[in-house]
């Protein structure tokens, strides 16, 4: 999952990047309201963490300029302003949640998978295709009951496959999702990733299909044993 | 009960000299009543000694005296009072009556005993026409006091009553003006008073009079005053629980990472951070209690004599292992003492926070030079940078609590020059920014010389 992190105290922005990458988000991060938009155009973000004290371009301004022109993205507002009148406007300018600062990582991460659980239409915190489970919760997968390991890149691919499971995701959308800013996307090793996760997959009951000009697609193998 | 005995007050000083005029207008009228009691009387002793003398005749060569009843009922007022007489010739010869009487000049009563009795007397001379030698006669009549005094004491108990009802309804009136008059200051008291208050609002008593409108205006304007100090101090707690929200959520984010991170390097990085974070914020607590402690009447104002030179030097020293971190050539110029009067705690953390400014936005490897002077009078600190510097458009907002340069990278917390302005001005000096001479800041302050 691809977060987009706005917050311009560049200290805060920076460890809550690195803390969020820890569970396996792709984490970018911008330090003034006026790169949101640009930032959202460049990548395929699930999700905006949007503070609200921004220099040149207020946090609400960013929203209401977002909202303004259709962009349905989820967004969490992180703010110093704990009043009542501040959440109120937030939620009020088209915030999915709020979260007033100081707050545990924890929380904020709760808040993180709620919204996108939301976002694709899944009540359950557990997403299963076959034997292959992801715990939204842990953010680890798990196939016929054991853990399976994955490194950070090889997660966002399977994990962007499996929130789309049993539909195509091309491997322009599967590149925007897994690569933040920082990183030269090269489509090519996407065709690399997908094939380590497909020896990982090995031997269980769902496969990772090639639909050739098309892109990839999870889904349950009914033909194996 | 301040307003009871205000009302008490008041009615002591109406009531009582009332009295006492009351009490000095009931002894003249009682000196009236005997007056007039005495002039009844005499008056009656006359015409009873007129009755009697005129009754006097030459009856066959003789002189005859017959009493006329007329002349003994005339006393008769209910009183029970005995009449004496005693009609005498001109040689002294008793006529009738009794000779024993005690005498009384003509034309004017005696008071004088007789027979266990005070008797008002008075003589009457009538000359009796054909009694030769014995005219003319004299004629004596007494009469006990019981009538008099019933009628002095009937005279001076209606002027007593009429005093006291005056007093009595002066008083009652006194009671009721005030009553009205003092009705808009239990009005304000109840106002100020009233539980409903809990903001400062201005107090309104209608109909309050001339006389008291100045203290509920200054009421009002003290409120007034207490407010705006209030609004000021909540706006810097909110601003200051707003500057202290963002360094709280960054030193739990660095510390969730540590406790989750398994690589020893990345969590060392991580702790490393933490600290430096929580140095930071200690730093903005600091501030935030010196400005809370130079706020005008937050603590008693202390006059110290201190060097101002000793004190910038005590404070470089300190900084000095933050100016090696960052390579910056920090100097301090002085020539001999700078005595200044002031709180010397503040003025010390006034020098921290400019030096502290110089060395956080100076040039990596650039400069930072503190001078002292004694000039006309005035301690002369300037503390020079060779950082960016602050644009002339913004320099008089840096000294607003919290205010930061927009775009400014720099994690500062807006709360030095705030001190700084705030140290300085409750000394009696003024603090000015300019240019320094290799581009960069110059902050100047002037203190009075001790």
């Amino acid at each position: 999952m691809r977060l987009l992190l706005v917050e311009d105290n560049r200290e805060l922005a920076d460890w809550l990047g690195k803390t969020l990458r820890q569970a396996n988000y792709v984490v970018d991060i911008v330090h003034d309201g006026e790169d949101v938009e640009h930032a959202l155009a460049a990548g395929d973000h699930a999700l905006v963490i949007l503070d609200l004290a921004l220099p040149r371009m207020s946090g609400l301004e960013v929203l209401r300029m977002l909202r303004t022109r259709g962009n349905r993205v989820p967004v969490i507002v992180l703010t110093a302003n704990a009043s009542l009148d501040g959440r109120v406007k937030g939620l009020n300018e088209g915030a999915d949640d709020y979260l007033a600062k100081p707050f545990q990582i924890e929380e904020l991460e709760a808040r993180i998978r709620a919204q996108l659980r939301r976002a694709n239409d899944r009540t359950a915190p557990v997403v299963a295709c076959g034997d292959l489970v992801f715990d939204t919760n842990t953010r680890l997968f798990s196939l016929a009951g054991e853990a399976l390991a994955l490194t950070p890149r090889e997660h966002a691919v399977l994990e962007q496959l499996m929130v789309k499971a049993g539909r195509t995701v091309s491997k322009a959308a599967l590149s925007a999702a897994i690569y933040d800013f920082e990183t030269d996307a090269d489509p090519s090793a996407i065709e690399i990733y997908v094939h380590r996760v497909r020896k990982k997959l090995d031997g269980s009951r769902v496969q990772i299909a090639t639909l050739r000009g098309l892109g990839y697609l999870l889904r349950q193998d009914d033909l194996a044993p | 009960m301040r307003i009871n005995s205000l009302r008490l007050q008041l009615l002591a000083w109406v009531v009582l000299p009332l009295a006492g005029l009351a009490t000095i207008n009931l002894w003249t009228s009682q000196r009236n009543a005997l007056a007039t009691a005495d002039l009844v009387t005499d008056r009656m002793l006359v015409g009873s000694a007129r009755a009697i003398a005129e009754q006097v005749a030459m009856v066959d060569g003789v002189l005859d005296a017959t009493v006329p009843p007329a002349a003994i009922e005339m006393f008769d007022t209910g009183d029970r009072d005995s009449v004496y007489y005693r009609v005498e010739t001109a040689g002294g010869r008793l006529l009738t009556g009794y000779p024993d009487l005690p005498e009384a000049p003509q034309h004017a009563s005696v008071e004088a005993a007789y027979r266990d009795h005070q008797l008002r007397l008075l003589t009457l001379g009538h000359a009796v026409i054909g009694a030769g030698n014995d005219s003319p006669i004299s004629v004596t009549v007494g009469v006990t006091l019981a009538g008099h005094d019933a009628m002095v004491k009937q005279l001076w108990f209606s002027a007593f009553a009429q005093q006291l009802a005056l007093v009595a309804i002066a008083g009652v009136f006194v009671l009721l003006g005030l009553r009205r008059g003092l009705a808009p200051l239990i009005r304000l008291r109840d106002a100020v008073r009233s539980p409903n208050r809990s903001d400062l609002d201005p107090v309104e008593v209608p109909g309050a009079q001339s006389e008291i409108r100045p203290l509920i205006d200054a009421l009002n304007a003290y409120m007034e005053r207490v407010r705006a100090q209030m609004a000021a101090q909540r706006r810097f707690i909110a601003n200051a629980a707003h500057q202290l929200r963002t360094p709280l959520a960054l030193l739990s984010t660095q510390a969730s990472y540590a406790l989750r991170e398994s690589a020893a390097d990345a969590r060392q990085e991580a702790l490393v951070a933490l600290q430096a974070s929580s140095g930071k914020l200690a730093r903005l607590a600091e501030q935030l209690l010196t400005l809370s402690r130079a706020e005008p009447g937050s603590r008693r104002p202390r006059a110290d004599r201190i060097d101002l030179a000793e004190a910038a030097r005590h404070v470089l020293e300190t900084l000095a292992p933050t100016a090696i971190d960052r390579k910056i050539d920090l100097g301090l110029e002085e020539a001999g003492p700078v005595p200044v009067i002031g709180d010397g705690t503040m003025l010390r953390e006034m020098i921290v926070n400019l030096v502290d400014n110089a060395l956080r936005y100076s040039r990596a490897e650039g400069s930072v030079t503190v001078k002292l002077a004694a000039i006309d009078g005035e301690a002369v600190l300037t503390v020079a940078d060779d950082g960016p510097g602050i644009p002339a458009d913004e320099r008089d907002h840096v000294f607003e609590r919290f205010y930061r340069i927009a775009g400014s990278t720099e994690e500062g917390s807006g709360l030095g020059l705030a001190i700084v302005r705030e140290v300085v001005e409750n000394a009696g000096g003024r603090v000015t920014l300019g240019d320094g001479a290799a581009g960069g800041l110059l902050v100047e302050v002037r203190l009075p010389l001790a």
